[in-house]
């Protein structure tokens, strides 16, 4: 451990609940891959038509004459509620389960989902 | 917003907005990478060198935790609320010009920004844990992740912003 790391001397209340620990790296597992697929899918919680400040619940094109129609606050949100969800659901497993989910997992997936990601706007990359 | 408008005009509200949530990135960006930084080159109890590297990098990097979190959360709300904005005013002219792989890596970016908002849970407990050693690595790595996902998102805003130019 880096002496830069010792510093925090005592964790606070929160930062030491088993529950909010499961919750949260349930949480950060879960929000890349369901991003990916909220994207890829085009599952959008609602969408936003930013010309008329119109927002419709789930996926719904843009409207002529209106303007674009706005997804991504619509994958945000279904990717945070979905991952809450998981989250939450993921504190009902007992916690040795719960301590063998590898840690690793928190950073390796953001890394993992990018060329999926970049795939996905292979819409953009004209050269 | 229309009583504001009554005030200053509408290119200088957004103007004021996009300045802000530029600054909350600068502040952002130089947290995290100074955390970055001490995590992936500690300065060992001991050193002699006090030079502007090792300065860098001998920040108490437990203390950047929180604020990392509120900035990237406050800085989030910030760039939601001018991609209303962008998306009209912005990037419909960037389109029109064929600035595709602009456009391309601004949505990457925006792909991100959501993706690191749901990381910023258990970097917080991984960084107020910092004397547990089973978090060592885990916490190495994320800090580290989300400091080259805050370079990228930064890198790709300002060059976006150049497209157009300051205040358009």
């Amino acid at each position: 451990m880096s002496s830069n790391a010792q510093v925090r001397a005592k964790p606070a209340s929160l930062a030491s609940s088993a529950t909010f620990r499961t919750f949260a790296l349930v949480f950060a597992m879960a929000t890349p891959v369901l991003y990916v697929i909220c994207d890829m899918m085009n599952w959008p919680l609602f969408t936003y038509h930013p010309g008329t400040n119109r927002v419709d619940l789930g996926w719904a094109p843009a409207v002529k004459d209106e303007g674009p129609a706005m997804y991504w606050y619509g994958w945000s949100g279904s990717t945070l509620l979905g991952s809450a969800i998981l989250g939450g659901l993921a504190t009902l497993l007992p916690e040795n389960l719960t301590r063998k989910i590898p840690l690793s997992l928190t950073w390796i997936l953001p890394i993992a989902v990018f060329p999926i990601l970049v795939y996905s706007l292979k819409f953009f990359w004209r050269w | 917003m229309d009583f504001i408008y009554d005030h200053i005009s509408v290119n200088t509200f957004w103007t004021i907005l996009f300045t802000i949530h530029a600054l909350l990135a600068i502040a952002l960006l130089g947290a995290l990478t100074h955390q970055a930084m001490s995590v992936l080159m500690p300065v060992r109890t001991g050193t002699m060198s006090n030079g502007f590297v090792t300065r860098f990098r001998a920040v108490h990097g437990a203390g950047y935790a929180t604020t990392v979190c509120v900035l990237w959360t406050i800085t989030f709300i910030f760039g939601a609320w001018i991609y209303t904005k962008y998306r009209i005013a912005i990037r419909i002219p960037i389109e029109q010009e064929g600035f595709w792989k602009t456009q391309g890596f601004f949505e990457l970016k925006e792909h991100y920004a959501t993706i690191g908002l749901g990381l910023l849970p258990i970097y917080w407990i991984f960084w107020n844990n910092a004397r547990d050693p089973q978090y060592d690595s885990a916490r190495k790595w994320l800090t580290v992740t989300l400091a080259a996902m805050c370079w990228f998102s930064f890198l790709v805003g300002h060059i976006v912003n150049n497209v157009r130019g300051f205040g358009s």
